[in-house]
């Protein structure tokens, strides 16, 4: 949504020139066809939202040769709790899951994370498979995604895969997907009943690019020792991150200050920031360590509490 | 460039249009339909000037493909008001002096309708998220803020007048 270009480009766009006649457009009826289809057009991108695809088509950044919907394939956006899973179709918009009962009952902190994204309007046609597809190392939903343990299932005519949210990104805009593969469901596993999660941010303007973002989900055993613990990072990388070393250091034990502390300095090591106008590296790299400690006072405050995963 | 028909109802009215793909919602509305209440401003879903409700939920008819949106319900600042009638919202927003260049007007009335239409007594708060994908320029939002809440208080006064 952020993305700043040359504004010459989308008067190209909105003119009666070339490129405007080359854009088909393909309503896919099922996944498998939407994935044929794929194959068949390699110069072909899927619409879901458009919230951004359509900034980056406006901007010339992107000239497919078709648009498949996939928002007319049915079941995509159920969202339902089976098997030890909360499992999210990957066409539910941000605002299906601000106001979904479910996920606010079972899983507060996704809501919490797609409040932050862009703006109301935004959030009635974004999607969060469109989110994590269009890989922004700033998006909101991945942090929270990966300190939750989710996985993103991927499907193409030739079969399914899943894989750790963590594990979708390879680099600036860039995911694993297959040309031919689809996201098509989040499912996020079930926690104890005395979990909970905290998602901070450094934002400049309301509504605007979060410059970090760094999620924080934690368990507690009955003894009160700590039975999970997830950290994920976002705009510190060319990619979100997970804090793989969390769970060494935080699980198993009464947490401390001092592994507080500890799970902090190991989010600031890990995370390998560039700078821009927003904030320099070295600036991004320090709020890491802080939000991080934020995040986690803030899961363990809400457990206190009983502002917990099940509970409410 | 294969066009497409499309079904589209506008304001309670129905439309058919041919489109090719890439044609935005915008621009259907502007100028197919002649509904120029919708503003384009940075056309790319930051400033808000051409928010439209479909099916009753704002959202940025720029970054909308028509195709995309066919068979659904678009309201439109033009379909606010009853006939000559202003809906109690523009009413307050003319009392509140909450207008200046107006540009952003219709985006702010419609979001702030779509707040009404399921929160009847919003918080201030409540009011300021609503509108927070509306930039304005001239006023400041203090006196938008102020017409939000004028209408809604308007909108329950008319339902316990219902009631009685």
């Amino acid at each position: 949504m952020a993305l700043r270009t040359s504004k010459i480009r989308k008067a190209e766009f909105h003119s009666s020139g070339k490129e405007k006649a080359v854009m088909e457009y393909f309503e896919a009826k099922t996944v498998d066809e939407a994935s044929r289809f794929l194959r068949e057009h390699p110069e072909a991108r899927v619409l879901a939202g458009g919230a951004s695809l359509v900034v980056l088509l406006k901007n010339g950044l992107i000239r497919p040769s078709h648009l498949v919907n996939l928002k007319t394939i049915p079941g995509l956006n159920a969202i339902e709790q089976a098997e030890g899973c909360l499992r999210i179709g990957a066409l539910n918009r941000h605002g299906d899951i601000l106001s979904s009962p479910a996920i606010r009952k079972i899983c507060p902190l996704l809501p919490e994370a797609a409040s932050k994204i862009a703006s109301p309007p935004i959030r009635n046609m974004g999607t969060i498979g469109g989110n994590l597809c269009h890989a922004d190392p700033a998006a909101d939903f991945p942090p929270s995604l990966i300190a939750l343990g989710a996985k993103a299932k991927l499907v193409s005519d030739e079969g399914e895969r899943t894989v750790p949210v963590e594990k979708l990104f390879v680099g600036y805009y860039e995911t694993v997907l297959s040309p031919t593969e689809i996201l098509a469901e989040i499912s996020i596993p079930s926690l104890n009943r005395r979990s909970s999660g905290s998602y901070v941010t450094l934002d400049q303007v309301t509504n605007g690019v979060s410059i970090v973002g760094v999620a924080a989900v934690v368990g507690l055993a009955d003894d009160g020792s700590c039975a999970f613990a997830g950290i994920g990072l976002g705009g510190v990388a060319p990619t979100p991150l997970k804090v793989e070393r969390a769970k060494e250091i935080l699980v198993g034990r009464k947490i401390r200050d001092a592994d507080i502390e500890c799970a902090a300095e190991e989010a600031r090591t890990i995370c390998n920031p560039t700078g821009n106008s927003f904030a320099s590296a070295e600036y991004r790299r320090e709020m890491v360590r802080v939000l991080t400690k934020r995040a986690l006072r803030d899961a363990l405050k809400r457990i206190g509490e009983g502002r917990t995963f099940s509970g409410e | 460039m294969k066009k497409r028909k499309i079904e589209l109802n506008v304001n309670g009215e129905a439309h058919t249009i041919s489109v090719p793909p890439q044609r935005t919602l915008l621009e259907v509305l502007r100028e197919d339909l002649g509904l120029t209440g919708t503003k384009e401003g940075c056309s790319e879903g930051e400033c808000g000037v051409c928010t439209v409700l479909l099916d009753g939920l704002p959202v940025r008819s720029c970054l909308l493909f028509a195709v995309d949106v066919r068979g659904r319900k678009v309201t439109t600042i033009e379909g606010v008001a009853q006939g000559q009638r202003l809906d109690p919202i523009q009413e307050a927003f003319i009392e509140q002096g909450a207008i200046q260049c107006g540009f952003c007007t219709p985006g702010m009335i419609l979001s702030a309708k779509a707040l009404l239409a399921h929160t009847s007594s919003p918080t201030e708060d409540e009011i300021r998220v609503a509108i927070s994908g509306n930039l304005c320029r001239c006023t400041g939002y203090q006196k938008i803020v102020k017409a939000i809440r004028a209408a809604s208080r308007e909108a329950q006064r008319d339902v316990g007048q219902a009631l009685r």
